[in-house]
């Protein structure tokens, strides 16, 4: 189940950040979503540790934490996009689907622009 | 759905809006109204180049953010790709279109040749003036190309020269 969906603009400010959990966790996802920020970036810094993924879109899977996976998409104008799961047995495949899906949603929408 | 809109309408639109910041909403200052219509196509270009790079993979250096926008970008915008690209390897690059589409149309006012040998020296400030009119339909497409490659991350200046209608170069130089 996906708990937490995240877009963040270029200069790491946050353009929109979206919850569902019933719980009042919301901060602490929210606190989970700030640290990925500082994985994506160290992902696309450095180029030895990407290898052959090196300009690929989607980052795959950021880092687990506590019950959480956290997945990473960077589009080509450094809006990041951040998912956090609780699913344990979930493929890459689906998720890069699902977020696909989602900007595809947020583009027939008017958001604010990252710029 | 996609929506679309038919191009002689987009034409009729940057025609008018460069008459109307030059002629109406700015009359008597052409470099405040050059600045405000770079600034619309500033705004359009960046939300041009985070449609148009959707579904791409990302972009290696400056050379392949230029080829984006000389190729894919161009043929979205105007349905043609940049004819000649032209670079320095330090940073200046100058893409020029053969047939620019906004100025394919156009038509320089022939009265300038009427001109006697007596007054030539007016006959260069009729020419410069049909020129800086030609160049305030330029400024738009500055701007989209800056847009464009500020939101990939690439900020640079862009500049346009019009040696011969309806062919145009436009020169962009990266910030360091």
């Amino acid at each position: 189940m996906i708990v937490c969906v995240a877009v963040v603009g270029h200069q790491n400010n946050p353009l929109y950040i979206q919850s569902f959990t019933e719980a009042d966790d919301a901060l602490k996802l929210h606190h989970i979503v700030h640290c990925s920020l500082d994985v994506v970036d160290e992902r696309v810094n450095n180029p030895k540790k990407s290898g052959p993924m090196l300009n690929e879109t989607f980052l795959g899977l950021l880092y687990p934490i506590e019950n959480y996976k956290v997945y990473g998409y960077l589009t080509n104008t450094k809006v990041k996009f951040i998912l956090v799961t609780t699913d344990i047995d979930v493929k890459d495949a689906d998720v890069r689907n699902e977020i696909s899906c989602c900007i595809c949603r947020c583009s027939f929408k008017s958001i604010p622009c990252a710029g | 759905m996609v929506r679309e809109v038919s191009e002689s309408c987009v034409d009729s639109l940057m025609t008018e809006m460069v008459a109307c910041y030059c002629n109406r909403f700015y009359a008597n200052k052409p470099e405040l109204a050059a600045r405000r219509i770079e600034a619309i196509g500033y705004q359009v270009g960046q939300q041009l180049s985070e449609r148009y790079t959707m579904e791409r993979p990302r972009f290696g250096d400056h050379l392949e953010a230029i080829k984006f926008i000389c190729k894919d970008f161009w043929s979205e915008v105007f349905k043609k790709q940049i004819d000649n690209l032209k670079t320095n390897h330090r940073g200046t690059f100058v893409l020029q279109d053969n047939k620019f589409p906004w100025l394919a149309r156009m038509s320089v006012d022939p009265s300038t040749d009427n001109v006697s040998s007596v007054e030539d020296y007016s006959a260069p400030t009729a020419e410069s003036k049909a020129a800086q009119a030609m160049s305030m339909h330029l400024y738009f497409p500055c701007g989209i190309i800056r847009g464009a490659l500020s939101n990939l991350g690439i900020p640079c200046a862009v500049s346009a020269d019009i040696s011969s209608l309806p062919a145009c170069s436009f020169v962009v130089r990266i910030k360091a």
